[in-house]
């Protein structure tokens, strides 16, 4: 697509973030997984699953272990976290090349480009939305996201955040961006020593923001890739967007 | 019965939240969203209550342990 430069630059740091959380985790993540879930399958409902190649690589040779339990490397979250990271900046990275391969003219809504706007919204929820001058939208997911994910972190007592204890939950929960991050690295690897009565309903919870934060990154594409809406007129809408260069009616 | 208006408010509190994420998401214009968002919390609330109800009403005539 002639952009050599930024896909260049985009390989190195997607797979040098990946290689560092490797590093740091000593290729450890799968091991998180109990027995019974362990499988060649397992690693596609993990973010990680956005960097295929290194995921798969770092199945090859590290897979689950040694065959038997060991301790983790002290940076083991922070590890696991990069790599997590790496997939999703890569899903980023293919959405702008998709966008590049389908679109032949340029983009019709405010601020920034779609995929920006995307991972502006996954770094803090709304974020994208404010950036396109939709600030009182912004503000509002914001908080609903936040909220949510603070009750969660509330009833689970902050164990939600555990990926350890919560493998494919930690996933969704990871999609709100750096709310999740801050709080999981301040709050989120507690000592338990009583049974949490609400640990479910806090697992949900978190995991429901983030995943309700996928929504608000599709929102944000979508907005900066088609512009404000026509009018309420289905058709009239339909054949405006189709008079300013082809796109698609939302 | 236990804990039941914790468990309803916080379904609530998560749906609310689920139903106006999802509004926003289908509708890109802001007041068309906010136009049409009263009626989906209210279809929504209204339908919960339904089910709520209907599920007290089995919990006491075909599950109680009492």
């Amino acid at each position: 697509m002639g952009r050599l430069k930024t896909g260049l630059i985009a390989f190195v740091v997607i797979e040098a973030l990946y290689a560092l959380g490797l590093y740091l985790s000593g290729g450890m993540f799968l091991e998180y997984l109990p027995p019974e879930m362990r499988g060649p399958y397992a690693g596609l409902l993990t973010p990680e699953v956005g960097n295929l190649g290194a995921l798969l690589v770092q199945m090859s040779q590290f897979g689950y272990g040694v065959g038997h339990p060991r301790p983790y490397p002290a940076l083991m979250d922070l590890g696991t976290t990069l790599t997590a990271a790496s997939g999703l900046l890569n899903m980023i990275v293919l959405s702008s090349a998709h966008l590049g391969a389908r679109r032949s003219q340029p983009c019709l809504g405010p601020g920034p480009s779609p995929s920006v706007a995307a991972g502006a919204s996954l770094i803090l929820p709304g974020l994208g939305q404010f950036l396109q001058g939709r600030r009182g939208r912004g503000i509002l997911i914001a908080l609903l996201l936040v909220s949510l994910f603070a009750v969660g972190c509330i009833l689970g007592d902050g164990a939600n955040l555990d990926r350890e204890r919560h493998f494919y939950y930690w996933a969704g929960q990871f999609m709100l961006g750096l709310p999740a991050f801050v709080t999981e690295f301040s709050f989120g690897h507690p000592r338990l020593s009583l049974e949490i009565p609400y640990a479910d309903g806090g697992v949900v919870l978190g995991c429901v923001a983030g995943m309700l934060n996928v929504l608000v990154m599709l929102d944000a594409f979508h907005y900066a890739e088609h512009g404000p809406e026509a009018g309420p007129d289905p058709s009239a809408a339909g054949s405006e967007v189709n008079e300013r260069g082809g796109g698609q009616a939302a | 019965m236990r804990d039941l208006g914790v468990h309803a408010l916080l379904f609530f509190f998560a749906g609310s939240v689920i139903v106006i994420i999802g509004t926003l998401f289908s509708e890109t214009d802001d007041a068309r969203a906010k136009a049409i968002l009263p009626r989906r919390l209210l279809r929504f609330f209204l339908g919960s209550l339904l089910v709520l109800g209907v599920m007290l009403i089995c919990e006491h005539t075909l599950a109680s342990v009492r």
